[in-house]
């Protein structure tokens, strides 16, 4: 099928997720998707899979415009989704779960046709086996097989590889090859790994910001790619002063750290920190950098090695004793896991300054608000407040004597001049000794901010280098898995 | 918004979803074939004709306001204490218990202690459900909900086991309190005022906590993103046991007040169910405090007016469980309603 993208913009509320994309997709051809987290990839592709609506701009089916937006009629167009972690019903029989949506039929045709798309693609599945007990390769295995008996004529499949073995992957190539060859399908595939784009894909679009940067025929040149996606900065190595003056002995020291997550483990870490030190954490979501942060703060478990803080162990810590220290952490999700939606901010002050210690250095809310520019009355709940102000109110309720300050994604959804506002007041807690650790999406910002640069790929640290000696586009490269870490 | 026209948007609420209970009942009545108005009648007049029928209707809303007080705490920090039942049970129990090697009687200084028995007995029951929620990871309704069998299963055994009454065990408790054990009344009133007088401190109690101290306001945090109280260091396993200690006291007292104020004796009924009704009470509030004791009032009037039905018209007592219920479907009907009229305004 042909599908064309006609002049789509997404907006969420200011956020623009999708701006002016043009682009034509034509069937028998594989495309590769690419861009960094938050590019927009995912908003466009739910676009076409019919779950929201663009705020403009159309999408055309074989030149007919699709009336209303949602998944069931996308299907029925020949749209479907293979999503990252499979919409299936865990408690449901393969042969059950293959049924679903489907035309009526009874057990003994839905596994004769079941068993007869697995065996044209090689899968083995068995038909009796609950769903929850498959691996997640099995699971999209089936529910691609499922969207075939379909009709689905045009296949998203949203970062499929993560997960799966190196087999099943193969596996899920031959018959992505398969299919747009045979049968003409076409193929959307939304990754970030260049190695598999280029493996795979005939034709590769790149989104940055929302925006459509690029659509190249293969080959391609990694390179450029990388450029494309992070977006080129010449930049000259421009020093600061202040960075030179880290004189001072290492007050925190990692030694083959190894933290527990509640999806993934992050091994072996070795770093040392600073005092007024500022570590910048790049890497895609989900590879270890919300993990470091939050075993820095006491959250997570260190399962192996040491964590020394002022010459002490303090692994296997309660969380209260790593606060009392002086460790604060501030996470990327202000409303859902950093303030209390309906409380004021007056209350907000209250909880963060208790009346019996730190008297002394406490702000009053008053003196807070002014000196943080919160625009809004003491009487406001979290909730009314813009993403700024969240943030604003956040560092406002920072103690003020903190040793480590560890930040997720410091500036996100901020505009440009809150976020330079954000980043004076940190810098001046740096400059009275306060080390910072922070996460960020925006390589510039890393480049811009920090003295070291961390770089995380497939759940390790791979690079801990000084800033000046890296450029965003290495920066880049590393955190896709191209080329090699120092 | 400010506080008053908040206040009258709840007050608004409340009268539309009376409203809407009263069609619906008259629905149900013109169905069992009774007469609305009358039945109307009996039920609001049963429960104020007299100071005799008035002083019963406030000694159902003593334990409502106690129990819905200590659901207030509960709620704070966002736990749906269903197991209040088995702490008001368990509230009896201690306090039976701690009168029973007085059988002779006694000065009614005793009585503090029966009462202080009552409120450790509830304490421990929700202390349970606490521990169960916060260490063991059970839901605390699942929780509340088992504790209360097995504190129903606990009176009915200490009933007809150890403390049966000589020679007989039977549905209508242990052997009666002696007298001077009683909770003085007023003179010829179903009334007593020490328990009139515990249930407005408990309530004026728990707003002050709630409203004015550090305390509190760290319950309310904790129920608002149990996340971030974490990060703000305010320990929320530590509150949530705090607070269901603090809510099984209530709920303990309320229980005691039934022995040694009410019934004079440990009863398989102890509870009267006073500590579901006070559920439906709080969320009928919204968990405003300063709705508590009218709504309760309201309940305890429906309570008292459905004994005279059976007499007079010949229906079941239970239409007055009937139209509580249906009253609090009332709110939260309207409350979906205008959520969903919102929305739908926002839509357009």
């Amino acid at each position: 099928m042909h599908v064309e993208f006609q002049d789509i913009h997404k907006y969420y509320g200011r956020v623009r997720a999708n701006e002016g994309i043009d682009l034509t997709l034509e069937p028998g051809r594989i495309y590769g998707l690419l861009g960094e987290n938050g590019a927009g990839k995912s908003t466009l592709m739910r676009m076409l899979a019919g779950h929201i609506e663009p705020t403009r701009g159309r999408i055309l089916f074989d030149g007919k415009p699709s009336r209303g937006f949602n998944p069931s009629r996308a299907l029925a167009l020949g749209v479907g989704m293979l999503y990252q972690d499979p919409l299936d019903f865990p408690a449901l029989k393969v042969w059950e779960n293959f049924r679903l949506g489907g035309t009526k039929r009874d057990r003994r045709d839905t596994l004769s046709r079941l068993q007869k798309l697995a065996d044209r693609f090689h899968f083995r599945l068995s038909p009796e086996e609950k769903v929850g007990e498959l691996t997640v390769g099995e699971r999209q295995q089936l529910e691609l097989l499922r969207l075939l008996d379909l009709g689905a004529k045009v296949l998203i499949l949203d970062e499929p590889t993560t997960g799966i073995s190196v087999k099943q992957k193969e596996m899920l190539f031959t018959t992505m090859r398969q299919l747009a060859r045979d049968k003409g399908r076409t193929i959307v595939f939304v990754t970030h790994k260049l190695a598999e784009v280029e493996e795979l894909c005939q034709e590769v679009i790149v989104l940055r910001r929302g925006k459509l940067t690029a659509k190249l025929p293969a080959p391609f040149r990694p390179d450029e790619l990388i450029k494309l996606m992070f977006g080129a900065k010449q930049e000259e190595p421009e020093e600061d002063q202040h960075r030179h003056n880290l004189v001072e002995e290492n007050f925190i020291q990692l030694e083959q750290v190894q933290l527990l997550g509640e999806k993934y483990t992050l091994r072996d870490v070795s770093l040392g920190i600073r005092p007024g030190e500022i570590l910048g954490l790049a890497g895609l979501e989900g590879n270890g950098q919300e993990l470091l942060l939050r075993g820095l703060a006491g959250l997570v478990r260190v399962m192996k090695g040491r964590l020394i803080f002022d010459g002490e162990e303090f692994q296997g810590r309660p969380y209260l004793e790593f606060r009392r220290s002086g460790i604060h952490f501030l996470p990327a999700a202000r409303l859902e896991h950093g303030l209390f939606p309906d409380l004021s901010l007056n209350e907000h002050f209250r909880l963060a300054f208790p009346p019996h210690n730190g008297g002394r250095h406490k702000l009053s809310p008053e003196e807070g608000m002014k000196a943080f520019s919160i625009q809004a009355k003491l009487s406001t709940s979290a909730r009314a407040l813009s993403g700024g102000n969240q943030q604003r109110l956040l560092l406002a309720l920072i103690p003020r004597q903190i040793r480590l300050l560890l930040l997720e994604h410091p500036t996100r959804g901020l505009d440009h001049g809150s976020g330079q506002q954000v980043w004076s007041h940190l810098r001046e807690r740096c400059r009275q000794s306060t080390a910072l650790v922070f996460s960020s999406a925006d390589l510039d910002e890393i480049k811009d901010n920090s003295h070291r640069v961390l770089i995380f790929y497939n759940r390790r640290l791979i690079a801990d280098r000084p800033t000046f000696s890296i450029s965003v586009e290495e920066m880049g490269r590393l955190m896709a898995g191209e080329g090699r870490a120092v | 918004m400010l506080p008053a026209a908040r206040l009258g948007l709840s007050l608004g609420r409340l009268a539309a979803s009376l409203f809407l209970s009263l069609v619906f009942t008259t629905l149900i009545l013109l169905i069992a074939g009774a007469p609305p108005i009358d039945t109307f009648i009996i039920l609001f007049a049963g429960g104020l004709g007299s100071v005799a029928k008035l002083a019963q209707t406030m000694s159902v809303w003593i334990p409502l306001v106690l129990c819905s007080s200590a659901l207030l705490l509960a709620f704070a920090p966002g736990l749906w204490n269903i197991g209040i039942e088995g702490q008001i049970i368990l509230g009896a129990i201690f306090a039976t218990g701690f009168l029973r090697p007085f059988a002779e009687g006694g000065s009614p200084l005793i009585l503090v202690g029966a009462l202080l028995a009552g409120m450790i007995g509830g304490s421990l029951w929700a202390y349970i459900a606490g521990v169960l929620k916060t260490w063991g990871r059970v839901h605390e309704i699942f929780g509340g909900l088992g504790l209360n069998f097995v504190a129903l299963g606990l009176t009915l055994w200490l009933i007809f086991g150890p403390w049966r009454r000589p020679g007989v065990a039977s549905m209508s408790g242990t052997e009666p309190l002696h007298p001077s054990l009683w909770l003085q009344e007023f003179k010829g009133l179903s009334l007593n005022p020490v328990s009139l007088a515990l249930a407005l401190v408990a309530i004026g109690l728990v707003i002050y906590l709630l409203r004015s101290t550090r305390w509190g306001l760290s319950l309310k945090a904790v129920g608002q993103n149990p996340d971030a109280a974490l990060l703000f260091g305010l320990k929320p396993n530590k509150r949530i046991l705090e607070s269901m200690l603090a809510c099984g006291a209530l709920a303990g007292l309320a229980g005691a007040l039934q022995v040694v104020g009410v019934y004079h004796r440990l009863l398989p009924a102890i509870s009267s169910n006073y500590g579901y009704t006070a559920l439906l009470v709080t969320m009928l509030a919204s968990f405003r405090p300063q709705l508590i004791p009218p709504i309760c009032f309201f309940f305890a009037l429906l309570n008292v007016g459905s004994i005279q039905l059976p007499l007079q018209l010949k229906l079941d007592s239970s239409l007055s469980g009937v139209i509580q219920g249906v009253l609090v479907l009332s709110v939260f009907l309207v409350h979906g309603l205008e959520g969903r009229f919102r929305l739908g305004r926002k839509k357009e």
